[in-house]
């Protein structure tokens, strides 16, 4: 394990984005969102959620599949090729840094999603543990522990006070530090014994989060009887039918694709959709989810019932941004709860 | 607060139980000491859920369009900005006002739960009360009062309607406060200020931010189309692809859709999960209308036709230019 | 993230040949083009005309999709205030244009690139100096990238 200090984290990004786009949470305009870094940016870890999560780095919300064009009768389609630099994603949470694994469930089983497995092989994620969990987190209810080294991340830090921990995991994380074993100095006994002292600390106060009693393997998860049950008409009635949640939520992962008609040319891509939307998985004969308590019920059923039937996983992470964004505060936690997932 | 939730509960139950509505719109508490949520109520045990705090932010006039659908008669409670929305609706007919009964309620000012977290003010809050001018707060560390305006949310500092403009009956308390503010639309005059291409990269930037979560649109009660032409497929007109062009296309459209009819109630600022200054395009629009076409009044008077359905022979003419050519 | 940027526009301005878009309403502006043809008047042939029935039917998305879809100005012209065929149309075409080109300005898009007009049936030579004005002017801006759809290939 290494260390650096605050002051000259500066330095370390600049060494970073000499060979690949960084992306850290950034400061603007009040609020903090992942964007790439460039000197002077108003690096931001104390935020604990960022606005959107990280996954727009893997999945982003609009990518090309391919280009066409039509000169006279003749058609040509041409792929695009992915000429962009290698990234680094640093500060991803522990809960995130889960998201990711889910997201690669469902795209990287076969038939393998070309798109997704060609950004995801391009990054490098150096994840962030958290030291005060916010009132809307109930990570722990997935099992997801604030300062946990989650699969598939390549190196895991901490901050502690003005020094960053860090911890490389994989070959590509051991492969970044040597690069920058300059700038990291090495760990004291000390500094290993505030690292346990502040993870048990947090895996304390975790416990007395407002939605520590949630949990979603109380769920009776027969999805008939939960498809046909009551409880989606009350709790339906507030949603007022927009993407928020959706859109800010780590796991999500649902698109659309689309073609551009430009004149003569044009591009076939995809994009996100949400469940919450009336044309969402619109076919020739109309829409299969005709009112907003169908579509409603499909976002929960598909987290809590439909994902885990198939990767015995829960599709939440328990990051919480929907809980914050929400216009109605109608969010996963209730949903979990009214369906009986509530240890007592 | 607690007199007022009796006053709304009394009101609730009486009219559920003599079948004068056979629904009630109102508030309800949420997870949290901040938070108030939207709650429907058909059955007279679930009165007691009723609340009325500093969170009850939630315009639900909207809610009436989806719920007389179902039920004959509603009951609801409006703030004021709330009941210039429903006004709006009445106008557009897409409610009629005979199958409601508007409670009205008067507002002092909503809480920005964000603006207490960024004073590390949320963590641990149990108890918060608003005394005219000052919020009095009560955390783990004891007791703290604090100026309610910096905490108050930014729609709620610019509000001109405290009291319900519309009701059938008033929820009178003895916090009835006055519209003090006159509309000097500062914001809207710092972005003309700029030259066209400082104006075009700042409103590039925010529009840039866009996720395209339709948020803004579906809170509003002014938006209110059966089938909004960013949902419909057919007409080519729906863009979902992230590149600026689309999301600049979606807020010009959204904002001069909503022309004339805006309520100026800033729910879709509140709601935008990137905080876009989106009422700064409504409020551009309610400028032009109030200094060419003189007062705006949407949302006061239902039976008022609106700026742009209307029209008068001697309307000011920008496009004019002297006659014939060479 | 696909704003077009001003150095990929640097076309020389002797090579910059505008598009303009004109919305012309079938009973007055549209015959004044017409006649303006039939009179061998000069007006520029980057003038892409499009027959609307009314200038209050244009609607604000096809301002912006014109903008979005190549266009470096865009004219709307309709019959004089007093004179529409449908009696009113145009008086409620003013309001909202009146509105409209103002929001526009106050994204940034330059006042002179969109020309709201009133040509009659019989102002061939307006029509001509109309056009010409706004070609002269949009040409003076140069290309237009604000709005503009990166997709989009001329």
């Amino acid at each position: 394990m290494k260390k650096i200090t605050e002051e000259k984290l500066p330095e370390l990004y600049s060494h970073i984005s000499q060979n690949h786009d960084l992306f850290v949470p950034i400061d603007q305009d009040d609020s903090v969102n992942f964007s790439l870094w460039k000197d002077g940016a108003n690096v931001n870890f104390d935020v604990l959620k960022t606005n959107t999560s990280p996954k727009k780095y893997i999945f982003p919300q609009c990518e090309t599949f391919f280009n066409f064009k039509s000169e006279g009768k003749k058609l040509t389609i041409e792929r695009i090729k992915s000429e962009e630099k290698p990234y680094v994603v640093f500060g991803v949470r522990p809960c995130d840094a889960k998201s990711f694994r889910l997201l690669d469930n469902v795209f990287l089983s076969e038939p393998m999603d070309r798109l997704y497995e060609e950004k995801r092989n391009r990054g490098i994620i150096v994840s962030m543990g958290c030291n005060e969990p916010e009132d809307t987190c109930f990570c722990n209810s997935f099992s997801i522990l604030p300062n946990s080294i989650q699969e598939g991340v390549d190196v895991f830090t901490l901050k502690l006070g003005n020094k960053i921990f860090w911890e490389a995991i994989s070959e590509n994380g051991v492969e970044l530090t040597n690069k920058l074993s300059d700038l990291l100095d090495d760990v004291t006994e000390g500094d290993l014994k505030e690292i346990e002292i502040a993870k048990s600390q947090v895996n304390e106060k975790v416990k007395e989060l407002p939605f520590s009693n949630i949990d979603p393997n109380e769920i009776n998860r027969d999805l008939n009887e939960l498809f046909q049950s009551k409880i989606w008409d009350e709790i339906s009635k507030s949603c007022i039918g927009c993407g928020s949640c959706t859109f800010v939520c780590p796991t999500c992962h649902c698109y659309d694709i689309q073609d551009y008609d430009g004149n003569k040319s044009g591009e076939r891509y995809r994009c996100w959709d949400s469940c919450m939307y009336s044309e969402f998985t619109l076919m020739a004969h109309g829409n299969p989810r005709t009112t907003q308590k169908e579509r409603f019920r499909q976002r929960f059923m598909h987290k809590l019932v439909y994902y885990p039937n198939n990767f015995d996983e829960y599709a939440c992470v328990g990051c919480g941004r929907c809980v914050g964004k929400c216009p109605v505060n109608m969010n996963i936690t209730k949903v979990i709860r009214k369906l009986g997932g509530e240890n007592q | 607060m607690e007199e007022m939730i009796s006053k709304m509960k009394k009101i609730a139950y009486e009219d559920l139980s003599t079948k004068k509505v056979d629904r009630v719109i109102g508030f309800g508490k949420g997870d949290f000491i901040y938070e108030a949520n939207p709650i429907f109520i058909s059955n007279l045990e679930e009165v007691d859920l009723l609340v009325w705090d500093l969170f009850c932010v939630n315009n639900l006039s909207k809610y009436l369009i989806n719920e007389l659908k179902n039920y004959q008669k509603i009951g609801i409670f409006l703030k004021g900005c709330d009941s210039l929305g429903f006004n709006q609706l009445v106008k557009d007919n897409k409610v009629d006002p005979d199958n409601v009964i508007v409670y009205g309620v008067p507002c002092e000012g909503m809480i920005d739960p964000n603006k207490l977290s960024k004073k590390n003010l949320l963590k641990d809050l149990r108890y918060l009360r608003r005394v005219d001018e000052k919020l009095i707060i009560v955390t783990k560390q004891g007791e703290k009062e604090l100026i309610a305006k910096d905490y108050e949310y930014d729609k709620c500092l610019k509000c001109k309607h405290p009291n319900p403009v519309v009701y059938s009956e008033l929820l009178e308390s003895n916090t009835l406060r006055n519209s003090i503010l006159t509309d000097d639309f500062e914001e809207v005059d710092r972005i003309e200020d700029m030259n066209s291409e400082e104006r075009y990269e700042y409103w590039s930037e925010q529009f840039s931010k866009c996720i395209r979560c339709y948020a803004c649109r579906n809170i509003c009660p002014v938006c209110s189309c059966d089938k909004c032409i960013f949902d419909n497929l057919d007409i080519g007109v729906s863009g979902k692809a992230k590149v600026d062009s689309e999301d600049q296309f979606f807020h010009i459209v959204r904002a001069y859709h909503v022309a004339g009819r805006c309520v100026d109630c800033g729910e879709c600022s509140r709601v935008c999960p990137e905080s876009i200054a989106i009422d700064k395009l409504n409020r551009k629009i309610i400028k032009d209308i109030t200094e060419i076409y003189g007062e705006y009044d949407a949302g006061l008077n239902p039976s008022k036709s609106s700026v742009l359905v209307n029209y008068k022979l001697e309307d000011f003419d920008p496009f004019e230019t002297s006659k014939g050519g060479k | 993230m696909l704003l077009e940027s001003k150095e990929n526009l640097t076309i020389d301005k002797e090579e910059f040949k505008p598009l303009i878009v004109a919305f012309c309403c079938n009973w007055c502006s549209y015959a004044g083009a017409d006649l303006a043809g039939t009179s061998r008047l000069n007006y520029p042939a980057n003038i892409r005309i499009i027959k609307v029935p009314c200038s209050c039917r244009v609607n604000p998305n096809f301002v912006l999709r014109a903008f979005q879809n190549g266009a470096d100005g865009v004219v709307i012209a309709g019959c004089h205030p007093g004179d529409c065929h449908y009696s009113t149309g145009n008086y409620f075409a003013r309001r909202r244009l009146t509105l409209f080109t103002s929001l526009l300005n106050y994204i940034g898009i330059e006042s002179e690139r969109l020309k709201v007009d009133w040509i009659s049936a019989a102002e061939a030579n307006k029509f001509a100096t109309v056009m010409n004005d706004v070609l002269e002017k949009v040409h003076k801006l140069g290309p237009n990238r604000k709005l503009r759809d990166v997709r989009w290939k001329r």
